[in-house]
Parts: C-alpha cells; structure tokens; sequence
C-alpha cells in the first residue's frame, strides 16, 4: 500500500500531471540538447592517447604561511564543461586565477595545449575569464564593453563591429547596445560580461562564480544559456562555484575541491553515487553516513558491523577493504525506503522512531532516529495525494536498503 | 516646514558670506576713489530716502572697468596669472598623479599613514613653509650649496626671484589639494577591472590609459581646480619667491589697494578675477552634471 513507486495507486493521468509539475527543471536541463551528457559517451579523459587542453601539474600556491591550493594535479579536456566546486577558501578561485594569470604559481607548471604558460601575462594567454564581480568597465557603453578585447588585438573596426554584434544576439543584448553598465539590470550585466568574454573566442573561458549575484530562477536560465552557448561555440569552459546543484547541472566533470586539495574528479552522476569520501558525500546532496567495522568481506559483499546500533550492513562493493577496518557506509536518502511494517525480506533494515517530516509538494523528507540517537534521512516522493497511513511524527518506522545502493567509504 | 529650514541654511550662508561680501565689493568698484576715509565717492546716506538712493546709483559708473580694460597692465597680469597657474596646474598633476596612484595601490593597512603624510605638511603656517623656500632656493641656499658640492654645478642656479621659485612654491604648496581628489576617485576603481583589462589582452600600461585614466578624470578636474582657482589669485607665493618680471594679479590688487588706496580699481580687479575664475568652476559643475546625467 504504501510502495513508493510513483505509478502504483495513480491513474497515468495523475501520474503525468504530478510529474510534470515537480520535475520539469531537473529533466529539462538533464536532458536537453546536450551533446555530452554522462550518457552520451563523451569522455575524452577516458581516452589515454588523448593530451589535455589544460594541465596542472604540481601546481602549489602559498601567500605567505597560507596553502591556497596544495599540489594540485589536474586535467581538463576540450569542450569540457569543468566545474571547480569547493565552499569558499578551498583554493578553487585561486586555481581559476591562476589559469588566468593573475596569480603565480609557488610551485608547479601550467600547461595549456602543449605550451608552459606558467610565466605568461595574462594578455598573452589563450583564455578569458568571466568576473564575478562582472567588472564591466562602467564609462564604456554594452558595445565597447564587449568590443574591448577585440579593439586590444588591433582588429579591423568593421570585423570588430560583426563580432560584437554576433556577441550581443547570442545573449539577446542587441537593443541595449547603447547603454552604460550601470543602467542595465543584475541579469543584463551578467549577460555583457559573458558575452565580452566570448567575444574574444577564447579556447579556454574562466567562469568564476558567474552566476553567484542572481536570483535562483534567473540562475536557473542562465545556467541553461551558459550550456547552449558552451555548446554551440565548442569552447572548453572551466567555471569556479560553491554550489552544487549549479555544477551538476552544467558540468561534464567537477573537482571537488577541500582545503587546497582535489578530493575527487569525477562525472556529476559518478560524484553523486560514487563519492571517493566522507567530505565529497557530504557535500554533493545529502547523504546518511553510517560509521562501522568490517566484519567480512566476500564475493563482493562487504559486510559491515554497525558501531553505533544493532545490525550489519551488506554492500556490494569493490573497495578494498580488510577485515576489522573501520570504514563509513554513505546511503542516499532518496534509496532508503521508508515503512511501518518490519519488511519481510530485506537485505538491511533499521529501525527507528519519526522525529520530523518535511513536507515539500512533490516529495517528503522524513528525518528518524535511529540507535545512539543518530539521526537518518528517508526521502519519497508522494506520488499520490493522499496515504492511508501517511508516516508522520512518533511513527515507529523501517528504514530498508538493498546491498547495491549504499557506497562504503574508507576516509 | 523643518525640511525648508534645512534647505535654506546653505543658502542662507551663501548670502551672508558670499553675495552680501560680494555686493559690497562690487559697489566700490563702481565707485570713484577720493583722498577720504572710506577712500571712494560716493558713499550712500540712508536716510536721504528714495531720492537718497536715486542720486547715489546716477553716480556709479563703469570707468574703473574700462580703465582697466584700457591698461595692458592688468591685462597682462591676468594672463600671465592664469598661465602661471596652468602650468603649475600642469606640473602639479604630473607629480600628484603617480604618488595618488602609488597611495590608492598601497596595501590597506599603509594608506591612513601615507594619507596623514601628504596632509602633515598643513599642520605648519603656510608662510614659515613658504619662507623656508627662500633658505632652499637662494643663491647661497641648500639647494646650490648640495649641487656645487656634488660637484653638478660650478656655478649657482639663480632660482629665487623667478618664476620657477614661483612654480616651485605653487607645486609644493598645492601639492596636496591635487593628490586627494585624485586619491579618492583612483582607490574608488575596482582592481577587478584592471585585471579584466588585461585579460582581454591589454597590457598594463594601456590598461591604464583605458580604464583607470578615464575612471579618475573626475578626480583629475577637481584636483586641476582645487590647484588652479587659489593659484590664480595667489599672492604670498609671488610675493615671496617671484622676481620683479613676476606679473600675478594678487600682486597686482595688493599694490592698487594698499599702495595706492585706490579702492574703487582694487575692487574692479576683484571682480573680474572672480568673473575669470567661475567660468571654469561653471565648466566643472556642467562637466560633473553631465558625467552623473551619464551614469544615471
């Protein structure tokens, strides 16, 4: 009765209705005109013959006693979407800056299609960043704003003028070309500033937190023209952010960054299901983080013995792992399924007692306490209006999962 | 009604200490100047009434305009003012401009102190600073004395009572009333805009000229007219530097006034002083009018 899968007490009508009206963003973006999403087979750094357009190599930045960024080892590939995503003060920006020239490298090489950069101003260099800030110069109209990097190369002005205006229809900036910076809109000026980057048709565009001063419906559009224009100009684009959901949406592949150290490079999909640690679980969505010992490892299977309650945990799993070795079982809330009844036949089961439901339309957060006071996260979707046994607060409940969901963490 | 109080007080201010002042001034210089005390006809008597006024404003006349107009004295005092002005303008802005650079580019922590170094030199009497130019440029000063023993010169410059003492003296002196407009408009650039600059290919040095030049032009023309309005009409600096060639019209009031007691013309000097100089503060206040019309 109380399955959570979405079709089972709704008409198809009701079911396209609910669906229609909770997910149009995520499915939207997931599987828009991109050419390379995870499942496309996109994936250059698959391809071991195949050089980067961007190395670091070894790269450490200090200011003074402070590691920005910690012997960092990278490599982006042509027309990757490359999301750097850290909380602040972890060393993405400076590892962006640093692509850009205006930061030196303590230690380590830059290198970008072939050739050291390390020591080329950053007007020598084959790439053009996006401000966060914007820094849209403020005495210069929308048009000499975008021609600005045209007008360095010593371009003809005729050839300048079909730039810019190419520039300005790609972001839809064509009747405000007259205008100053400061009599546009927060949305207006992101688009100026992107497109006098673009202008300059760079290889490489920098992103640093480009989309960080709008308001998260306009975020939400400008992610999507970002993509399109990634898309239709076949630029690489690197962009530096601290949310998330922001990198998972555009990016083929993020680095997750902590403390000046690369904690995991992987595709949006493999950093969500398959995160390399505790830290990288943490900050990618939400995650319940399980601490135990191995008890055995077979076939496959591991099995952990939970320290904090009764119980051991099956996972299947390729992690190298020995027996006795504490380890960290990380479960997404979306795959614990959440019921009264003691399930019959699972493969793991907890149990605990409801301590608050959160309540958001299309899907339900339900938060238990489980042994040792800890608390765990169940989420599901209401794919009907109503239950007729609608877990709520105090419910004694299960929480089940089976062995191939979880991802057994050894740091 | 609180709000029109406080929208009156400038005003109110202005009249008591600029247009009543100014009127004064302006009623002597139509006047004719006499062996008396006040030393000008006529002199209004109130109490005459109505025809009182009438016969005293059939009286005032232009004359003094016209003579000065008639002498090239004047003429050339005027112009040789504003062209010592505009070149000690100059001067001042191609020495202020890199040391108000050097201080908006300073590490935070440094910018108080050095701000409190340009506006130190105040806190002595202009004159004793003005004066202490004297023992710096003469014939037998430091300056002379450090050359010839370096061994730069044989001979000592002859500096003092020329017109370079005078634009040494007006550089020195203003010096400060340049750096801090400056200051203010250049520490107001975003450093992000330089680095946008350059990362669209412009070097430094052009980056320059194109974003962080522009951007301060406000502080440019403010400074220029901080510097070049009092130097127009300076007379201590002349006075005490220039030579007998020096030809400022400070000078040149101070002598008709107090040399010659001739109010009424001292007064016409005044007021076409002023005249010359609020065309350029009107340039200024249309400039910034259309500079904020821009931005808006």
């Amino acid at each position: 009765m109380q399955g959570p899968a979405p079709s089972s007490n709704a008409t198809d009508a009701h079911f396209n209705l609910t669906s229609g009206g909770a997910t149009p963003p995520q499915s939207q973006t997931r599987s828009g005109p991109r050419t390379f999403a995870p499942q496309s087979g996109f994936a250059p750094w698959k391809n071991p013959i195949k050089p980067p357009i961007v190395r670091f190599e070894n790269v450490t930045k200090r200011f003074g006693d402070f590691v920005a960024v910690n012997n960092c080892t990278l490599d982006i590939y042509e027309r990757e979407f490359f999301a750097l995503l850290g909380p602040s003060g972890c060393g993405k920006s400076t590892l962006l800056r640093m692509l850009a020239g205006f930061e030196r490298p303590t230690e380590g090489r830059i290198i970008v299609e072939g050739q050291d950069i390390t020591d080329l101003p950053p007007y020598e260099r084959p790439v053009n960043m996006m401000f966060q800030s914007y820094a849209l110069f403020p005495h210069m109209t929308v048009e000499s704003n975008i021609g600005f990097g045209l007008r360095q190369e010593g371009m003809a002005k005729s050839e300048i003028d079909i730039r810019v205006d190419q520039a300005m229809a790609m972001v839809e900036l064509m009747p405000f070309a007259k205008r100053k910076p400061n009599q546009l809109s927060g949305g207006q000026q992101q688009r100026v500033a992107l497109a006098r980057a673009i202008a300059k048709k760079p290889r490489i565009m920098l992103l640093d937190e480009p989309l960080g001063a709008l308001d998260k419906r306009l975020r939400g559009q400008a992610q999507f023209e970002l993509m399109r224009i990634q898309e239709s100009t076949g630029t690489t684009f690197i962009i530096v952010t601290h949310d998330q959901e922001e990198a998972m949406t555009v990016s083929s592949r993020i680095a997750v960054m902590d403390k000046g150290i690369i904690a995991q490079v992987a595709t949006p999909g493999d950093i969500y299901e398959y995160p390399g640690s505790r830290y990288v679980a943490n900050f990618i969505g939400d995650v319940n983080i399980l601490e135990g010992k191995v008890s055995a490892v077979s076939d496959g299977v591991i099995d952990i013995a939970w320290a904090d309650g009764p119980g051991t945990f099956k996972t299947r799993s390729a992690e190298n792992v020995t027996v006795g070795q504490q380890v960290w079982l990380a479960l997404r809330p979306e795959k614990m399924r959440i019921t009264h009844d003691k399930p019959e036949q699972s493969e793991n089961a907890i149990s605990g007692k409801v301590d608050d439901v959160g309540y958001l339309g299309s899907i339900s957060h339900y938060h238990v306490r489980v042994a040792n006071g800890q608390r765990v996260t169940a989420l599901r979707a209401n794919s009907a209006q109503s239950f007729e046994r609608a877990i709520t607060w105090e419910d004694q409940v299960w929480l089940q999962w089976p062995a191939d969901t979880g991802v057994v963490l050894t740091k | 009604m609180r709000r029109w109080y406080v929208i009156a007080a400038p005003y109110i201010w202005l009249l008591l200490f600029f247009l009543i002042p100014f009127f004064i001034v302006f009623k002597i210089s139509l006047s004719d100047s006499t062996r008396a005390i006040p030393p000008y006809i006529p002199t209004l008597d109130i109490t005459g009434g109505w025809d009182a006024i009438k016969t005293y404003v059939s009286q005032l006349d232009f004359e003094n305009y016209a003579f000065i107009f008639s002498d090239p004295l004047y003429i050339n005092a005027y112009w040789s003012s504003i062209k010592i002005a505009g070149i000690s303008t100059i001067l001042t802005l191609l020495i202020g401009y890199p040391i108000a650079y050097g201080m908006a580019r300073a590490p935070h922590e440094w910018r108080a102190t050095l701000m409190m170094l340009v506006i130190l030199p105040f806190w002595t009497s202009f004159l004793i600073r003005v004066y202490a130019w004297i023992g710096i440029l003469k014939k037998e000063g430091l300056l002379n004395l450090f050359l010839m023993n370096m061994g730069v010169i044989s001979e000592p410059l002859t500096i003092m009572n020329t017109n370079i003492a005078v634009y040494i003296g007006i550089v020195y002196s203003y010096l400060p009333f340049m750096i801090l407009p400056l200051y203010s408009s250049l520490e107001k650039i975003s450093p992000s805009l330089i680095e946008a600059a350059e990362d669209l290919g412009s070097p430094p040095w052009r980056a320059f000229w194109q974003i962080t030049f522009p951007l301060s032009l406000a502080g440019v023309f403010a400074g220029c007219l901080l510097v070049f309005i009092p130097a127009v009409g300076e007379f201590v600096i002349p006075d005490l530097l220039g030579g007998s060639e020096t030809l400022m019209i400070g000078k040149t009031l101070w002598s008709e006034f107090f040399n010659n007691s001739d109010w009424p013309v001292a007064s016409a000097v005044a007021v076409v002083l002023l005249l010359v100089l609020i065309i350029p503060i009107m340039f200024f206040q249309r400039m910034q009018a259309n500079e904020r019309e821009a931005a808006r």
